[in-house]
C-alpha cells in the first residue's frame, strides 16, 4: 500500500513539475555571478520603449550586478551620440542600443557577437534579422522587435455597395483591397476624386522614411538602389515610374499638401483622424489606431499584406517589406563585455520578449511569435489575431533592410531632398534622379567602394 | 670690512629692487593666469582644433582620416565653394537674418516706446514680454510647427473657421516657397523680441528728459521727437542689440531644426543645418568644420560692423 501510496506521489510530482516549469518566467541571463560588477547601457528612451528596462530589477537581483542606464535617447539622438562616442573612444558602456538600418556604419567599433551567444541561443530569433545583422561572417548585433509595414485601408470604404458600385462603373474593375500599387493608384485617386476621402494615401516624406518608403516601393515594383558594385540603379525607368507616381499624387493632391515635412507621427495622425483610405502603415502604431479614444479610425480599418509594386517592373511579383528591428550591441571598448552579454540575454529573453510584445511590438523570436498568437485566439477583435498572424509572415517572409552599408545614411540625406524637389515640381523625375545618382557615385567612390 | 658690508648691503637693495620690478610686472599676469589657461583650453584649443580637423578628410567614423596632407589641406574649402547645397544655405542664412534681425528690430523698437509710454499695469506688461524668453528654442520651434500645420494647426483651422480658406486647399505654411521661411522667420522673430525689447526700453527710460521738454517748448510733435531726439539717442542701444542678437541667432538652429530642418529640398536649408547633416549625420567632420569657420568667419564680421557703428554712435553722443 505504501509503495503504491509512493509511486502515486512520484507519478503526481513528475506531472506537476513540468506545468510548474511551464509557468515560471522564460528568463536568460541569469546563470552568472556578476556580484559587484556594473554593467551601463546606452539605451533607446521614450514611451513604450521604457517599459522594457523595469525588468532590469530580476537580473540585477539574480546575478548581483548593478545596471546603470547612462543615456535614454530616441533613435536618431542616440546614432548620433553613438557616433561621436565611437569616434572618440568614449564608448564606456557595456550594451549599446543598435538597429540593423544603422548597425553598418558602426561595424568597426563593435564586438562579434558570437563570441558570446551559442548557436543554440542565436536559433530561437528570426534567422532573418540575424541575416541581416552579419556582416562579413560577424553577428554584430542581437535584436529586440521588429517592425514592418502593412496595407492599413478604412474599412467602411470598402465594404459600401454604392462605392463598389461606383469604383466598378468608373474603373470597370472590382473594388478590392489593393494588392499592387497599379491598383492603389487607381482607388486612392478615385476616392479623392469622388470625395469618399481626404486623402487616397499618405506617406512620410522627409529623412531616411522617406528614402525607405521609395526604397520598398521600387524594390516591389522591381527595381533597386544600387547593383552589385553600388553604382546606383534607381534613376532607370523603374525608378522614375515610382518617382512620377509620388509627384503626380502630391499634384493631384491625392496625398496631403504636407507630405513633405511629416514623419511617422504626422502620416499616423492623418490616419488616425480618418482622412486616408489607404497606405502603409508600421504595425508599431495599432494600439494607437485601435484606440477609440485617440482615433476615429478606431475599429474601421482592416491589415493586409504589403503591396507588390508597378506593372512596369514585371507581374507585380516582389511584396514590399522595408523593414528594420531595434537591437544591442556590445561597443568594442565595453570594459565589461561578459557582464554586457549576459545583460543582452536576459532582455531578449523569452519572458521579457513577450512582455515587450505585450505592448504591441512585434517578436523577433519564433517562441514569443506562438505564445502572443495563441494569447490572441479568443481576443474579441478578430484583427487582434489576424495582426499577428500577417506580420509573422510578413517578418519571416518579406523582411528587407536597406542595402547593410555604412554609407546608407550619408545616401539617404543627398537622395531625399532631392526625391522631394521630384514630389514638389521644382524638378523632372529623371533630372531629379540623374542628380542623386551623380552625388550617389561621387559618396560611394570617395568611400572606396570604386 | 666696514666698506664691504655696506656694499653687499646695497648689493643686496638692487637685487631686492630688481626682484619687486620683476613681481611688479609678473604679479597682475600670474592674477590672469588661470582665467587665460581656462580660457585656452575651454575656447582657444577648442577652436584651433576645429581649424586643424577643417583641413583634413576627417570622418568621425574612420579615425585613420585624421590626416593632414599640406596637398590637399583645401581641398574641403574648395568642395564648398563648389557646392550649389553650400551656397544655397548661405543665401538662405543671410535672407534669415536679414530679415529676422530688421524685423525684430523694428517690431521691438516699436513695442519698447508703447510700453515706456503706458502708465497702467507696467509690471503685468512688462512680465507678459518675458513669456517668450522662458521657452527654449525647442519648444518655440514644437509650438510653432504646430501652429502652422497644414491639417490639424491653428492657422489653418482658423483660416478655414473665418471662411478664408476651404477645408480642401489648405495651405502648406511649411512646405510652400516662401511660406516655409515665413514661418521660421516669425517663430524666430517671436523668440527674438522680448530681449531686443528690454534693452530698447532700458535706453528710452534712460534718455534726458530736459531734451525732450525743450522740444516741446519748440512745439515739436511726437513723430518729431522720435525721429530726432529718441532715434539717434538710443542708437548705442541699437547697436547692442543688434549685436547681441547678430551673435545670438544662430539659436535659431532648433527652431530650424524642429519646423523644417532645413526642408523641403533644401527649400530652408541653412548653414547650421547643414553643418549638422554634414559633420554629425554623415560624420564627415572635415567637411563640416571647414563650413563651421566660414560660418563663424560671416558672424565675426557681423559682429565687428556692429560694433564699429557702436563705437561711432557713442563717439557722436
Amino acid at each position: 500500500m505504501l509503495i503504491c501510496r509512493l509511486i502515486f506521489l512520484v507519478l503526481a510530482f513528475s506531472l506537476l513539475i513540468p506545468a510548474a516549469a511551464q509557468d515560471e518566467p522564460q528568463y536568460a541571463g541569469l546563470d552568472m555571478d556578476l556580484s559587484g560588477t556594473t554593467i551601463k547601457m546606452a539605451a533607446i528612451g521614450g514611451g513604450q520603449y521604457e517599459v522594457m528596462y523595469d525588468s532590469i530589477a530580476v537580473f540585477e537581483e539574480a546575478t548581483g550586478a548593478t545596471v546603470e542606464i547612462i543615456a535614454l535617447l530616441d533613435g536618431f539622438a542616440i546614432d548620433q551620440k553613438l557616433k561621436v562616442d565611437f569616434a572618440t573612444g568614449a564608448a564606456d558602456y557595456d550594451v549599446a542600443w543598435d538597429h540593423t538600418s544603422f548597425v553598418a556604419q558602426y561595424t568597426p567599433f563593435l564586438h562579434p557577437l558570437q563570441d558570446f551567444f551559442s548557436e543554440e541561443e542565436l536559433a530561437a530569433f528570426s534567422p532573418a534579422i540575424l541575416d541581416a545583422a552579419t556582416i562579413d561572417g560577424n553577428l554584430y548585433l542581437v535584436p529586440r522587435h521588429a517592425d514592418i509595414s502593412p496595407i492599413h485601408y478604412r474599412a467602411d470604404l470598402y465594404s459600401d455597395e454604392a462605392i463598389a458600385a461606383a469604383y466598378m462603373e468608373d474603373t470597370g474593375e472590382e473594388l478590392t483591397v489593393p494588392t499592387n500599387l497599379d491598383q492603389i493608384d487607381r482607388q486612392a485617386r478615385f476616392f479623392v476624386e469622388n470625395g469618399h476621402s481626404a486623402f487616397g494615401y499618405t506617406l512620410a516624406g522627409k529623412e531616411e522614411a522617406l528614402t525607405g518608403r521609395f526604397y520598398e516601393m521600387l524594390f516591389a515594383s522591381g527595381g533597386a538602389l544600387f547593383d552589385e558594385n553600388y553604382h546606383p540603379t534607381f534613376n532607370d525607368e523603374i525608378g522614375v515610374a515610382v518617382a512620377e507616381l509620388i509627384a503626380g499624387w502630391y499634384q493631384d493632391g491625392i496625398i496631403p499638401a504636407d507630405t513633405t515635412s511629416l514623419l511617422w507621427d504626422g502620416v499616423a495622425q492623418n490616419f488616425c483622424n480618418n482622412d486616408v483610405a489607404v497606405k502603409l502603415e508600421w504595425y508599431g502604431w495599432y494600439a494607437y489606431f485601435q484606440d477609440a479614444d485617440s482615433c476615429a479610425v478606431a475599429g474601421n480599418f482592416g491589415l493586409a499584406r504589403g503591396f507588390t509594386g508597378l506593372s512596369i517592373g514585371g507581374d507585380h511579383v516582389r511584396p514590399s517589406g522595408w523593414a528594420g528591428a531595434h537591437a544591442f550591441s556590445i561597443p568594442a571598448t565595453a570594459p565589461n563585455p561578459q557582464g554586457g552579454a549576459q545583460l543582452i540575454k536576459f532582455l531578449t529573453s523569452h519572458q521579457v520578449a513577450y512582455e515587450e510584445a505585450t505592448l504591441g511590438f512585434l517578436p523577433v523570436r519564433d517562441d514569443v511569435w506562438e505564445r502572443v498568437i495563441a494569447d490572441a485566439a479568443d481576443a474579441e477583435n478578430p484583427l487582434d489575431r489576424e495582426r499577428l498572424e500577417l506580420a509573422r509572415i510578413q517578418v519571416s517572409e518579406d523582411f528587407k533592410t536597406p542595402p547593410l552599408i555604412a554609407e546608407w545614411i550619408p545616401f539617404s540625406n543627398l537622395f531625399y531632398p532631392q526625391l522631394q524637389a521630384i514630389i514638389l515640381g521644382d524638378i523632372d523625375a529623371q533630372s531629379g534622379l540623374d542628380a542623386a545618382a551623380e552625388e550617389t557615385r561621387e559618396l560611394m567612390e570617395s568611400a572606396g567602394y570604386y | 670690512m666696514a666698506a664691504k658690508v655696506k656694499a653687499k648691503q646695497q648689493n643686496a637693495v638692487a637685487q631686492g629692487t630688481t626682484q619687486n620690478r620683476i613681481d611688479a610686472g609678473l604679479f597682475p599676469f600670474l592674477l590672469i593666469l588661470p582665467a587665460i589657461i581656462v580660457i585656452v583650453l575651454v575656447i582657444a584649443f577648442p577652436l584651433l582644433y576645429s581649424l586643424y580637423v577643417s583641413f583634413t578628410p576627417y570622418e568621425l567614423l574612420r579615425p585613420n582620416s585624421l590626416n593632414f596632407t599640406l596637398g590637399k589641406a583645401l581641398r574641403n574649402y574648395q568642395k564648398l565653394l563648389n557646392d550649389d547645397v553650400f551656397w544655397r544655405s548661405l543665401w538662405n542664412t543671410v535672407i534669415f537674418l536679414a530679415i529676422t534681425v530688421n524685423l525684430s528690430y523694428l517690431l521691438s523698437l516699436a513695442l519698447s516706446q508703447l510700453l515706456a509710454r503706458v502708465t497702467v499695469g507696467q509690471s503685468i506688461l512688462r512680465t507678459l514680454l518675458m513669456v517668450p524668453m522662458m521657452f527654449a528654442p525647442i519648444l518655440v520651434g514644437m509650438q510653432f510647427r504646430w501652429f502652422f500645420n497644414a491639417n490639424v494647426g491653428l492657422v489653418n483651422n482658423f483660416l478655414i473657421s473665418v471662411g478664408l480658406i476651404q477645408e480642401q486647399g489648405q495651405i502648406a505654411w511649411l512646405v510652400d516657397v516662401p511660406l516655409g521661411m515665413i514661418s521660421i522667420i516669425i517663430a524666430s522673430i517671436w523668440m527674438n523680441i522680448p530681449v531686443l525689447t528690454i534693452i530698447l526700453l532700458a535706453g528710452t527710460l534712460s534718455l534726458p528728459a530736459e531734451t525732450f521738454e525743450a522740444a516741446e517748448v519748440d512745439g515739436a510733435s511726437g513723430w518729431q521727437k522720435f525721429r530726432f531726439i529718441t532715434f539717434p539717442l538710443l542708437a548705442p542701444f541699437s547697436y547692442i542689440a543688434l549685436t547681441i542678437m547678430s551673435l545670438d541667432i544662430a539659436r535659431a538652429f532648433d527652431i530650424v531644426r524642429i519646423m523644417t530642418d532645413g526642408g523641403p529640398a533644401r527649400r530652408t536649408e541653412m548653414l547650421w543645418t547643414y553643418i549638422t547633416r554634414l559633420a554629425i549625420e554623415d560624420t564627415k567632420f572635415g567637411l563640416g568644420s571647414a563650413m563651421a569657420w566660414i560660418t563663424v568667419s560671416l558672424s565675426v564680421l557681423f559682429t565687428l560692423y556692429f560694433f564699429r557703428q557702436l563705437v561711432k554712435a557713442r563717439i557722436v553722443r
